[in-house]
């Protein structure tokens, strides 16, 4: 008897052995999951890569550390150098390189031409580590040395190309003439030293001071860069840091550690690159509906075979288990082709990068980075496949008794439901916890899950209005409105995927294009036409008369301005502070300040008084309203503020209203005048010259050069170019993780109406049989695709301009102009791809021959 | 005393809602022994197919006993149902249903796999040999001609020893020849293994060849000496 030969298996030998009959099931091969893997594969594909490159970048800062610190420790003191005291304390550390940075005019030796360079004076031991690489030979110490009692000076090309100047030509910086030596063409501790509005022109500390630019309050970095003898390790540099912050922090030094050179780069690489590893899980998100319809698929073909199974005694939970080890074999083939395009896609990204980065991209295999996407990707299409799974249920072996009922169907159980729910959270929590801004994963992707949700709303409003609607009188419409609410319709499939993708595109668009003709426009129209730094207070009624000749027509605005900051709110000290991350930008790194008798004009008062134009008693300080109610500041309050090495204690009088679009000078922070009576500062000045012609504005750079060459001018065109095109490449990038999700949706949208062609085929036969001719048939089928596809479209256009909206007017504090053209491109992008894709395979469809289809029928 | 294999007593179903809703077996009753063969006749939607469901576990019945050996079904769960079945009823179909990706002997094995035999490809090896088929172990099911395919289906419903075999229309899907064929297989396997046969069928040459024959009408089992008529 069979019973006395049989053993007991238990969930692993059910495993072992559904496992073995998915794969021998699968010997057919994956023709019918081509849309699947690709789905997977390239969601996969665009977040692997995203964090390859990121966790690329960051190995590669974390690693190069000393080079691009140029030291193991780095301190930074803005406006003033160290004193003896603090020198000493950092020079009993090790060897000590000292640096300085500032912003300057660097103007063409017969005054015919400037330009704004960012100016670096080095010392002798420069660089501590890594290398200066200029285009020739000659030694950094030697090109920069004095000859003919003429300085020496280095440059890049561009400063080269923009005065039109070759090796050998003279610059004058204040007041004196450098002669260029060499092209600069890398220098170690740009990256830790941040992204500069302008060319480097570095000359040595000796040339610094004869050019008489550092004086009172001059906007001057000073840095000191510490060599230790014997570097310790990662944890021990914290250590030494933290003692050092406790020795010297509250004197206004910034200290750094070749552990973490470049924080700020460090940060917005892990901001950036998370943003576009959300907008590949979107992807992913919007492919796993194509999951979901290619399971469904492949379920519906496997019927007879899942009924064969059950009539030879496999429960419902076994033959589930059979098929989920199919899908999820599948998904691993899908997984690892995204996984290698992961670690393929970096390398060229990484090539490109470096042309902005001056850094050695890692191009080695991240694990982490891998691991998340492959995890990303099984889950999601687990997440997918538990539904379609479930409804196996329904196949019953009755079934193969009556052919003719073998077509697809049923409903999955709650538990089906309730675990995808779960697979669901958990792809939702690895995105969570995994990022370093929850906040923003979760907004981003409860905006994701409510797309969905709406877009589902609307697919079923659309399915319930096509089966509402009087019956046309047309044949061809009353096909198309038919098609769309059949059962097996691809209304909603096509709805969710391409409403996703689309919304997605049209979101980031619009984005993109409002920061951009806000750069170039309204900001450009508001914004004065130059800058001018360090103005000395002895410069400044001559400086204002020269440019008042200069510029008849154009209105100047001065300030005083100091450097100074935040230390300590409410007596707390900052680095215990809870600080909200919309309010980090306020206490991180120096800010301008200023004082004044009475309140800036482009300001309204929001709470408390302004102090009278005579005041003298204690200290008081106004304080940006919003950034106060952020930081959970009022009046009363008190704000330490650390100037010029010396803390200053004050309270805060009243609340401003400050109007920042209005791009004028805008301070977060304005004193009572009495409380830098006496403290050494410089002047900001702006011109506002709308009349002026690009000759006119160069006329006055030029005058204001001449006359003042410690003066530092910033044309304002010149910085909303760099602004610019540094969106434009923001832009690009997320432009390209979009297209990801976009072209997923194309791929779900194709596979939607691959399966829903069967059915069609059936149909199509049966009109012809009827007399229905091709054209006909074209007409239905094209209308079809045509309505889905406008309702689709309007759909995106509407909640992508909302989401813009939300991004450029509530995040960004900009006026949002909505861009008909963008809907235009949308709604004709959609159509296309409907109409394109839904009739090239309905085209093959209506070739084939009826005899044979209708033999199945 | 003979053993009893299949026991149904007063068997009612009723399928559809409202308008459509129809009586497809009405009150029957039925005992089969070990080693007997019936055959089962009677026009389209005189509820034939609906009786081999309902007595091999598929459908469940409105009311009534069903027990194959000894075992009511009415109160077993859906997958004690199905493991059951497949130690107890083997089934073939007209459309002979083997799984188009597996071999004829994984096909064979299948349901010796799924019961937990500790052999199961030398066991379907040597079923495969009784039906003749020796030769055309690796072969798919779209290398087979029907016969061979039925032959195949045959082996797979003999391989776990069941008690009772049930059968759809076996020759349904065959020429005259290869139908003969089949059904001299089916008759000689259950008689050299005892093994109880249930036949549906149109053709009554067929239903012949049975020991017993019943004819059905409107859900109901007509007196046995009908079936001739």
């Amino acid at each position: 008897m069979l019973d006395q030969s049989l053993s007991r298996r238990g969930w692993f030998g059910d495993l072992r052995l559904a496992s073995r009959f998915g794969l021998r099931e699968l010997r057919g091969g994956l023709a019918g999951f081509r849309i699947f893997l690709a789905c997977i594969a390239l969601g996969t594909a665009a977040i692997g890569s995203v964090n390859t490159i990121a966790d690329g970048i960051e190995g590669s800062i974390a690693r190069q550390g000393q080079s691009i610190l140029a030291g193991d420790l780095g301190f930074e003191l803005v406006q003033r150098e160290a004193t003896p005291e603090e020198f000493n304390r950092i020079e009993a550390l090790g060897t000590v390189s000292k640096s300085v940075g500032l912003r300057s005019m660097a103007l063409k030796i017969d005054g015919s031409d400037q330009s704004l360079v960012e100016l670096k004076s080095i010392d002798d031991v420069y660089p501590l580590y890594g290398m200066v690489v200029t285009s020739g030979q000659v030694s950094l110490a030697e090109l920069l040395a004095p000859k003919n009692g003429v300085q020496g000076a280095i440059a890049p090309q561009i400063l080269y190309d923009r005065l039109g100047l070759k090796v050998g030509d003279r610059l004058k910086i204040g007041d004196i003439a450098v002669e260029l030596r060499d092209v600069l063409v890398s220098e170690p501790d740009a990256l830790s030293e941040g992204f500069g509005f302008a060319p480097r022109l570095m000359i040595s500390d000796a040339a610094l001071v004869q050019t008489g630019l550092i004086r009172e309050g001059s906007l001057a970095e000073f840095g000191y860069k510490v060599r230790l003898a014997n570097p310790p390790s990662t944890d021990g540099l914290k250590a030494l840091q933290d003692d050092l912050k406790a020795d010297l922090g509250d004197k206004g030094f910034r200290i750094r550690t070749s552990a973490n050179a470049a924080p700020a780069l460090s940060d917005s690489i892990e901001r950036f690159s998370q943003f576009l590893a959300l907008v590949g899980l979107c992807a992913l998100l919007v492919g796993g509906v194509g999951v979901a319809n290619a399971v469904q698929a492949h379920l519906d073909t496997k019927r007879p075979v899942i009924a064969t199974f059950k009539s030879l005694g496999a429960g419902h939970g076994f033959v589930a288990m059979v098929y989920l080890v199919q899908i999820m074999v599948a998904a691993a083939l899908g997984v690892a082709i995204g996984l290698v395009a992961s670690a393929i896609l970096p390398q060229l990204a990484g090539s490109a990068l470096e042309r902005f980065l001056p850094l050695q991209i890692s191009n080695g295999i991240e694990p982490r980075a891998l691991l998340l996407a492959g995890a990303f990707g099984l889950l999601t299409t687990l997440a997918f496949s538990l539904v379609p799974l479930g409804k196996t249920q329904s196949v019953t072996p009755q079934l193969l008794f009556r052919d003719a009922t073998l077509e697809g169907g049923g409903t999955a159980g709650w538990p089906w439901k309730i675990a995808a729910g779960l697979v669901m959270a958990l792809v939702a929590a690895l995105a969570i916890f995994t990022s370093q801004q929850p906040k923003i994963a979760m907004y981003l992707l409860g905006g994701a899950v409510l797309s969905f949700l709406v877009l589902g709303v609307v697919a079923m409003l659309i399915v319930r209005l096509a089966s509402r609607m009087p019956r046309a009188r047309s044949t061809v419409l009353r096909l198309a409105v038919g098609n769309m609410y059949r059962p097996g319709a691809i209304t909603r499939p096509v709805v969710i995927s391409l409403g996703l993708g689309l919304t997605l595109l049209t979101a980031i668009s619009l984005i993109d294009t409002n920061l951009r003709s806000q750069i170039s426009g309204s900001i450009a129209g508001k914004a004065p036409d130059f800058f001018f730094v360090d103005i000395q207070g002895s410069e400044i009624d001559g400086f204002k008369t020269l440019l008042g000749h200069a510029s008849p027509n154009g209105k100047i605005d001065t300030v005083p301005m100091l450097r100074g900051r935040i230390t300590a709110l409410k007596g707390i000290k900052i680095a215990d502070y809870n600080v909200p991350p919309e309010a980090a930008w306020v206490t991180r790194g120096d800010r301008g300040i200023t004082y004044s008798p009475v309140m800036p004009g482009n300001s309204t008062l929001a709470q408390g008084t302004w102090w009278a134009a005579d005041y003298a008693g204690e200290p008081l300080v106004s304080f940006a309203a919003e950034e106060a109610g952020e930081l959970g500041l009022g009046l009363g309050d008190t704000v330490t503020v650390n100037v010029l090495g010396r803390d200053i204690t004050a309270k805060i009088a009243n609340l401003r209203q400050v109007e920042w679009r209005s791009m004028s000078i805008n301070f977060v922070m304005v004193f009572s005048p009495s409380m830098f009576k006496g403290a050494p500062h410089a002047w900001l000045a702006t011109l506002a010259d709308p009349s002026a012609s690009a000759e006119q504005e160069a006329k006055i750079l030029n005058t204001v050069t001449r006359a003042y060459p410690a003066i530092t001018s910033v044309r304002v065109k010149d910085a909303l170019t760099i602004a610019s095109n540094f969106v434009e490449q923001f832009s690009m990038a997320v432009r390209v993780a979009a297209s990801v999700a976009l072209i997923t949706s194309v791929l779900v949208l194709a596979g939607a109406l691959a399966a829903g062609n069967r059915t069609r085929l059936h149909d199509a036969v049966i009109l012809k049989m009827l007399g229905a001719t091709r054209r006909t048939l074209v007409s239905a089928f094209a209308l079809e695709y045509l309505l889905i596809g406008l309702a689709t479209a309007v759909f995106a256009v509407l909640a992508g301009t909302v989401a813009s909206w939300y991004v450029i007017d509530r995040i960004m504090s900009l006026t949002f102009s909505p861009e008909p053209w963008i809907a235009f491109t949308t709604i004709a992008l959609s159509l296309a791809v409907t109409i394109g894709f839904g009739l090239a395979g309905t085209w093959r469809l209506l070739g084939q021959k009826s005899a044979p289809v209708l033999r199945t029928l | 005393m003979q053993e009893t294999v299949l026991r149904l007593d007063h068997v009612n179903l009723t399928l559809g809602d409202g308008a459509t809703r129809v009586k497809v077996l009405d009150g029957v009753s039925l005992n089969l022994h070990k080693g007997e063969s019936l055959g089962i006749v009677g026009p389209s939607g005189s509820g034939k197919t609906s009786l081999l469901m309902v007595l091999s576990g598929l459908e469940r019945a409105d009311s009534g006993v069903i027990a194959v050996n000894g075992t009511d079904l009415t109160k077993l769960s859906e997958d004690a149902l199905a493991q059951f079945r497949g130690r107890s009823i083997g089934i073939v179909f007209q459309s002979f249903h083997l799984i188009p990706n597996m071999t004829a002997l994984e096909n064979v094995a299948v349901p010796l796999e799924l019961a937990g035999h500790r052999a199961p490809f030398e066991r379907a090896r040597v079923e495969l040999e009784k039906v003749g088929l020796g030769a055309r172990l690796t072969h798919f099911p779209g290398q087979l001609s029907g016969g061979e395919q039925q032959r195949v289906a045959i082996a797979r419903a003999l391989a776990p020893e069941p008690a009772m075999l049930v059968a759809d229309e076996p020759t349904g899907n065959l020429d005259l020849a290869t139908g003969i064929h089949i059904a001299d297989l089916l008759f000689s396997a259950c008689r050299d293994r005892d093994m109880t046969l249930l036949l549906v069928t149109h053709d009554m040459q067929l239903a012949g060849r049975c020991a017993r024959q019943i004819k059905m009408r409107s859900g109901q089992v007509l007196d046995e000496a009908m079936a001739d008529a």
